[in-house]
């Protein structure tokens, strides 16, 4: 029933992307973000629509699949693209019937905004299209680890990371039990009014909070056990090392953040 | 093994341990525990439910602490604070549930998380994993993810982890009570390997007497103390004290009794099928 839930959305491959450092993609991804924010000429949109396909390209992810992740966001694009066309200011006004005045501005900013939101969310599911979850934790982890004097606890949000995704499937197997056994009992979790069905949940929630209580404490017990005592002196098995390859990467940020830097302060603003 | 020179691996001395219950009464789950464990011994102890066997267990590597009495990991007191990390270094322990005990999403760090908490080299890490895997036969399983494997598959994991970690001792508490028979056979061939051929100190706690019968050394205990001990032959032959302890003697042993009681001659010590079939032919 609820088995077919997969953790995070990643995609295994080998490519180029696929075997960057996790610090680098997330560091890329941040400098693509502020990139897609820059932008506001059809130059720079047009640039920024080409890096994204170029860079789907090069992860060999099929294009579809990293559409699809604008669908969660669907409804509030569609949104903002209708508010700014049908009550966009603006002095060119192609169409007025009451309230509704369609500019030629407004038009404009609903699709830029819209587009905005769309390269926000390709560029960053290709993160976590190519980074699997565990290795996005190590990655999280090192690039926190310098915000540890002010105290960003990095090991502690990592260590918390790895558990839950060690996890999240053994207690989605413990509910899909909890429910089949409910439901043998008799329970109904299909009809009655909204409510009714949240007070439904109770014989679901009480067995699965009491259980991964239980879990935790026998889990805290087994880590000590194994001399867990924290971040301090710890080492790990698998050690991240920037590659030939990274440096690319970041070379291509640059680019494309100086490139849309020119074209909204530089010399090509006129574009 | 019976070296009485060779100085004991674990040594505990009257160890008594009190805890509160729910309702602020003092229970005293362990009472004047005397036991040592020499290297490389394979000790079974057995009990029933409320007889302090795995209070005595959480002992041996300082999770517990004696309320009296104390207790010796190769000379070191669990008492010492700053010995804390080589105790639990040299026993290391397995628990009853295959799923509590595996902290990481994919095999292979699960068995590196020991020898990382303890900041070992990288280089040494993916060694010790590498070794630990082989030898509990999980070497084609390190890329998995725990929640695929099976409760026998995991139970190895575990048993991994501690040798990642440089266990020269481990302690099993109830390993099997959650698997299945094949899962239960898996991890018993895996303890009795690691006892005869890495000479593994193991203390083996179980109410499953079949999983004792491999053992150097049973030990028998009711409510926190040691009844009595000896060879599995010495103490599965005393099948209705066992019996009255609510224990079960394994199904040979049981059956030999009965055919005693009944005037046919059998030798004493016969406690696995085969020793029963040889003395019936």
């Amino acid at each position: 029933m609820l088995g077919d839930i997969t953790l995070g959305q990643y995609y295994p491959g080998n490519s180029f992307i696929h075997g960057l450092d996790p610090r680098t993609k997330i560091i890329v991804t941040l400098l693509s973000i502020v990139a897609v924010f820059l932008a506001q000429s059809v130059a720079a949109y047009a640039i920024l629509w080409a890096m994204v396909f170029f860079v789907i390209a090069v992860s060999r992810l099929p294009f579809l699949l990293v559409l699809r992740s604008v669908k969660p966001l669907l409804f509030i694009i569609v949104l903002t693209l209708a508010m700014h066309v049908l009550i966009g200011q603006g002095e060119t006004v192609l169409y007025q019937w009451k309230f509704i005045r369609v500019t030629e501005e407004g038009v404009a900013m609903g699709v830029k905004m819209s587009m905005r939101l769309m390269l926000l969310l390709m560029f960053s599911s290709v993160l976590t299209f190519t980074t699997s979850p565990i290795v996005l934790t190590d990655g999280i982890e090192s690039l926190l680890r310098p915000f540890r004097r002010v105290g960003v606890p990095a090991h502690e949000l990592a260590m918390m990371m790895t558990i839950a995704l060690r996890f999240i499937p053994t207690l989605l197997e413990e509910t899909d039990r909890i429910i089949k056994a409910q439901t043998s009992r008799g329970a109904d979790f299909q009809s009655g009014s909204l409510l009714q069905r949240a007070k439904n949940m109770l014989p679901i929630l009480i067995p699965l909070f009491i259980s991964a209580f239980r879990r935790a404490d026998e889990l805290a017990v087994a880590m000590e056990a194994r001399c867990y005592h924290g971040g301090e002196g710890r080492t790990r098995m698998h050690q991240l090392a920037y590659r030939r390859g990274d440096v690319a990467a970041f070379g291509f940020a640059v680019v494309l953040l100086a490139l849309l830097a020119l074209l909204r302060w530089g010399p090509l603003a006129r574009l | 093994m019976e070296t009485k020179n060779e100085r004991p691996f674990i040594e505990i001395t009257d160890l008594t341990h009190l805890y509160s219950d729910a309702e602020n009464h003092e229970v005293k789950a362990l009472d004047q525990v005397t036991l040592s464990v020499q290297p490389g011994e394979f000790v079974a102890i057995i009990g029933t439910n409320g007889s302090g066997k795995s209070t005595l267990a959480r002992h041996l590597n300082a999770l517990l602490l004696p309320t009296e009495g104390t207790v010796k990991i190769r000379d070191m007191d669990t008492l010492d604070e700053s010995r804390l990390w080589d105790i639990r270094q040299d026993v290391g322990m397995v628990f009853q549930n295959p799923d509590n005990q595996i902290v990481a999403a994919i095999v292979e760090e699960d068995v590196a998380f020991g020898p990382e908490n303890i900041g070992v080299p990288p280089a040494e890490i993916r060694e010790r994993v590498e070794k630990a895997l082989q030898a509990v036969g999980m070497t084609e399983y390190r890329m998995r993810a725990p929640h695929l494997l099976s409760g026998g598959q995991k139970q190895r994991v575990a048993i991994a982890g501690t040798l990642a970690l440089g266990s020269r001792c481990i302690v099993f508490d109830e390993p099997t009570a959650m698997l299945d028979p094949q899962g239960r056979q898996e991890i018993v061939r895996t303890v009795r390997t690691l006892n005869r051929e890495k000479g593994i100190t193991v203390l083996y706690i179980t109410h499953n007497m079949v999983e004792a019968i491999h053992a150097n050394r049973v030990v028998v205990m009711k409510k926190g103390k040691i009844l009595f001990q000896g060879t599995p032959k010495e103490v599965f032959s005393r099948v209705d004290e066992l019996e009255a302890l609510g224990l079960e003697a394994p199904l040979a042993a049981k059956v030999a009794s009965e055919l005693r009681k009944t005037g046919v001659p059998l030798p004493e010590g016969i406690i696995t099928n085969e020793e029963l079939a040889q003395a019936l032919a």
